[in-house]
């Protein structure tokens, strides 16, 4: 019983953060500031999912291995965060210097 | 509840497919498909098919998500002089929205609406009997392995999937039969200068590996195999190869070579010998089933991720 | 009493069924994003969106094996995005 609400919670966490994040995506300005809202955000969701999951099925190695995926995920978007800021800066650069 | 799911993913699959096909930029088509590849994988889990999931996901949405935005950049780099020859132009590539007459868009919608009730009555209700799973899971220990789908592809149709190992490799020869064979000595990208990308790509290429391994191995009991795993080394040869060093291209031609076609002939030869000891064409033996179709797939796999390496090593400048 | 009422499975396709009106919200930002960065961020999206659903599902029909198709999903979100910012080098023009 005491799980369940646990697992509830912590599902819903995740909901609400991949909403914040999916928000952010539509109604931020500029490119850079929806990379923030959705990185961070769609990461966080993920966390409490994968959690939330890791606690609902009760096994030990699949523990592990969410707690891998997470760790890579982490990796993996923060990587390509950077990798998408810094293309957007080149074009925007390339831009500019075509303009000027 | 299921039907809930399930007609959420119908309708978004649907939608994301014709999306994808009218989109008016191709930029927007490429991420549309891409993400048309994420939905079918996850229609795929819910049809129970996790094997052809994962295929399906890093084939069908991940290789060639990255092979259109490889000839993508080539249409841009085109089409790039100014923005409004840039949208008449762009407007000419593949959709033409205005050149149909009214009769022959009232003949296939009435055929698309004919096929889709046919194809709905016809599996509406499935049949109770199960088909060939009673067959396929009863011979199950004699085939050595310990699931029905690995089963199936590596021993009882080996045949096909040796074929279709075929089919990969006739992709490769229709590339090189294209021209793409003049990239041969092109020295590519320079290094990755960036820390990141490089600590990243040099990150993944282990973890890769070693996944690519494991569903390769665990294709024995669980949702995995050869192709799998031969996507995921791919992978590995597309990111070294995306990071600047095309270590695809500096492997000596013979080398090349022997990698891309040992799946295919290995697999072969086995069939052969099969025969020549008494049995029928692609026969195992029951009692070395096992370690066979490990050693086959291994093979396949090197070999069909080789293929896929050098599809985009030979595509992409 | 709350007990009684309240099954793990209906919550978790209600989980799933929000997951899957966020990807589909995130279309939007697909089709109107005015650069390529933008649909590569939520092609980003699909895939964490992707990942989380494949989570609950590994919980709601009770197989494990569904944890490497979400390793798959994560493998490819990144290299689409390597694979975009390498081959877009110094690109002047737009997307077509």
């Amino acid at each position: 019983m005491i799980k369940e609400i646990f697992i509830v919670i912590l599902l819903v966490a995740g909901c609400f953060f991949f909403l914040a994040g999916t928000l952010g995506l539509l109604r931020f300005p500029d490119l850079f500031s929806r990379l923030h809202a959705l990185t961070n955000a769609d990461n966080l969701g993920l966390g409490f999912i994968a959690a939330g999951i890791a606690l609902y099925i009760a096994s030990p190695w699949a523990t592990v291995k969410i707690f891998f995926i997470w760790i890579l995920t982490l990796l993996s978007s923060a990587t390509s965060s950077y990798l998408i800021a810094r293309f957007q800066r080149e074009q925007e650069k390339s831009k500019n210097g075509k303009e000027e | 509840m299921d039907i809930l799911i399930d007609s959420l993913l119908a309708i978004l699959t649907i939608y994301l497919a014709f999306r994808c096909m009218l989109a008016p930029k191709l930029s927007k088509a490429v991420f549309v498909f891409f993400a048309f590849g994420l939905m079918l994988a996850l229609a795929w889990i819910r049809l129970g098919a996790v094997d052809v999931a994962i295929a399906e996901a890093a084939i069908a949405s991940g290789f060639i998500g990255v092979l259109m935005l490889d000839s993508l950049r080539d249409f841009s780099l085109i089409f790039s002089k100014n923005q409004e020859r840039l949208e008449e132009t762009a407007s000419k590539i593949p959709v033409k929205k205005d050149s149909y007459h009214w009769t022959t868009g009232l003949a296939l919608g009435l055929g698309l609406i004919l096929f889709l009730l046919i194809s709905i009555q016809a599996i509406w209700e499935v049949p109770q009997g199960g088909g060939l799973t009673a067959i396929a899971e009863a011979n199950l220990p004699m085939s050595g392995v310990e699931h029905p789908v690995t089963a199936v592809l590596l021993n009882y149709r080996a045949y096909d999937t040796w074929l279709e190992i075929g089919v990969i490799l006739m992709g490769l020869l229709a590339i090189f039969a294209a021209g793409g064979l003049k990239q041969y000595r092109k020295p590519g990208l320079a290094p990755a200068q960036d820390p990141l990308l490089r600590k990243t790509i040099l990150i993944f290429t282990p973890v890769l590996f070693l996944f690519g391994a494991f569903l390769l191995y665990y294709g024995k009991m669980g949702p995995g195999g050869a192709f799998q795993a031969a996507v995921l080394w791919g992978a590995i040869g597309i990111l070294l190869h995306l990071g600047g060093w095309p270590v695809f291209t500096f492997i000596p031609r013979r080398m090349r070579q022997i990698l891309v076609t040992i799946g295919l002939g290995f697999f072969l030869i086995l069939g052969f010998t099969q025969m020549a000891t008494g049995g029928a064409f692609f026969e195992y033996p029951p009692a070395y089933a096992g370690f066979l179709i490990l050693v086959v797939e291994t093979l396949a796999a090197i070999s069909i991720a080789a293929a896929l390496t050098a599809i985009f090593a030979f595509l992409t400048k | 009493m709350v007990k009684n009422v309240f099954s793990m499975d209906a919550f978790f396709i209600i989980v799933i069924i929000f997951l899957l009106l966020n990807i589909g919200l995130g279309l939007i930002r697909l089709w109107r994003g005015p650069s390529i960065a933008d649909r590569l961020l939520t092609t980003q999206l699909f895939g964490t969106a992707g990942m989380a659903i494949l989570m609950v599902m590994a919980g709601y029909l009770n197989d494990l094996t569904l944890l490497n198709v979400v390793i798959t999903f994560n493998v490819l979100s990144i290299i689409l995005v390597i694979c975009l910012v390498q081959v877009w080098k110094k690109k002047k023009g737009e997307a077509p």
